[in-house]
């Protein structure tokens, strides 16, 4: 079954949020990466860019598809996960933990607000 | 459309998608473990979406040979054959097996073509003694591949498909309770298809074989594997492949045609020949990138191709790609497979991409 869990935010395109202190670690939920199939590729952006929310900020290449990541929220990346160059299959194994894209500093805290909430994402998956 | 075996993918996790209109397993768990599984052990694949037509009566033999590029009185009882159904053009409408039973011949169209096979056949019928029906929704169709295939079926069916050649068959069950067993299949890998009407009988047969394969560590496979599987083998997908219109010659399906007999299309596959035209070529990737469908081929900056089919080889760990090459690059080695800014350097290799036992 797929995994919507409850301390995230979610985007109408599949992306999860989760707050830390003044940053977000972003990264592709459960149903995501069982539509996408086994992820075979991952381009990270560099730390330092800069995003709006909605630009392009990620690829995942899977087996069966490409797929773009956008930014879920605007700011500066200060962190990416560089483990996905080597084993890009956490994103299947691992959505919300070891399978995390990056880290990005915040320009506008209140744009969390307009993100699904969990109960929200769960009735767009019915 | 759903197939009469949802109900078990369900119960087995399926993840699913749409395929010709059927709503079936894309994958069970991952379609790289999957497809490892069917190259080193077994697989079990839900193949219903295909079509099943039967065509019986005194003339089947003389309208097959009218209406595939095969001369149906080389195909025995017993045995059957991968063909192609051409239009007058040459160009293909459908790929598909056909086998030779013993009081009629059944074909296997690809999924969603039944109905447009079924009514080219009626109009082609035209003053001959044939029957031609499809009963498509009627039948269960189960692929069992991989090299462990015929021990893991051992104890399920009650009879030595050993002594089945490439491409023979047999009706294990007869009347209206029908099983048949074909030693068919669309991975490359040592396989069998099984077409069993009633649907419930088809769904205990899955499970029975699910079941027996335990212990030869079998999976069920969706469509995800199917395709990495029979793309490294170089096999086409019609809906690919053949889209657009595409002749037997230019899709690199020359080696099945019967020449010497008449059929629809052979005339202007006659004129083809004698000319030069674009053919399905096999293309490895040497750089670190997965070709798609729709992608171009470039040399030297000019666009000289399409790819027709392309993914992440499951066996060779990296992009592979059949697509349609322009003729007078026939010498060429490489070429860059495009896609906006993005270009994939390819190497051009003989077919198939993943030899036998090599995975």
């Amino acid at each position: 079954m797929t995994e919507v869990r409850d301390n995230l935010l979610y985007t109408e395109s599949h992306e999860w949020v989760l707050k830390k202190d003044g940053v977000v670690r972003i990264g592709i939920t459960d149903y995501a990466q069982e539509h996408l199939t086994d992820v075979v590729y991952v381009e990270l952006p560099n730390v330092g860019d800069k995003f709006s929310k909605g630009d392009e900020i990620a690829t995942v290449e899977s087996v069966k598809s490409v797929s773009e990541i956008y930014a879920p929220v605007s700011g500066e990346v200060v962190e990416v996960n560089g483990k996905l160059d080597d084993e890009p299959e956490l994103i299947n194994n691992s959505p919300y933990d070891d399978g995390w894209l990056a880290e990005i500093r915040m320009d506008d805290e209140s744009e969390l607000e307009k993100l699904l909430t969990p109960s929200d994402y769960e009735k767009k998956l019915d | 459309m759903k197939s009469p075996l949802h109900e078990v993918h369900e119960k087995l996790g399926a993840t699913f998608t749409t395929f010709s209109g059927y709503e079936m397993p894309l994958k069970y768990t991952s379609i790289q473990d999957e497809h490892i599984n069917v190259r080193r052990k077994v697989g079990i694949f839900d193949v219903s979406h295909m079509g099943n037509i039967f065509v019986r009566g005194k003339d089947a033999e003389k309208f097959i040979s009218k209406v595939t590029a095969t001369d149906a009185s080389s195909v025995a009882v017993g045995m059957g054959a991968y063909t192609v159904i051409l239009r007058e053009d040459g160009t293909i409408i459908d790929d598909e097996v056909f086998l030779h039973l013993e009081d009629e011949y059944m074909f296997i169209p690809n999924a969603g073509r039944n109905k447009d096979i079924e009514a080219w056949f009626r109009e082609h019928a035209e003053n001959m003694d044939v029957e031609i029906k499809d009963v498509s929704n009627k039948f269960v169709i189960i692929a069992v591949q991989g090299p462990l295939s015929e021990e893991c079926l051992k104890s399920v069916v009650d009879f030595d498909l050993g002594t089945l050649k490439l491409f023979a068959c047999k009706e294990l069950k007869k009347g209206d309770e029908k099983v048949i067993v074909s030693r068919t299949g669309y991975t490359g890998e040592k396989g069998y298809e099984f077409y069993i009407t009633p649907t419930d009988e088809g769904k205990k047969m899955f499970y029975d074989i699910l079941e027996a394969g335990k212990e030869y560590g079998i999976k069920p496979i969706g469509l995800g594997a199917r395709d990495t599987l029979r793309l490294e083998k170089c096999f086409a997908l019609a809906g690919n492949e053949f889209s657009g219109g595409r002749t037997p010659l230019e899709a690199g399906l020359g080696w099945l045609i019967n020449w010497d007999h008449e059929f629809i299309g052979k005339e202007a596959l006659l004129k083809q020949k004698e000319t030069e035209y674009e053919k399905l070529s096999f293309l490895e990737c040497i750089e670190r990138g997965i070709p798609r469908h729709g992608h171009a081929v470039e040399k030297d900056g000019k666009k000289v191709g399409m790819v027709t089919s392309g993914t992440f080889s499951p066996c060779l760990k990296k992009g592979i790609a059949m697509a349609y090459i322009k003729p007078g690059y026939e010498g060429e080695k490489e070429f860059d497979i495009v896609s906006g800014n993005k270009k994939i350097k390819a190497k051009r290799v003989k077919p198939p991409f993943v030899k036998k036992g090599e995975c």
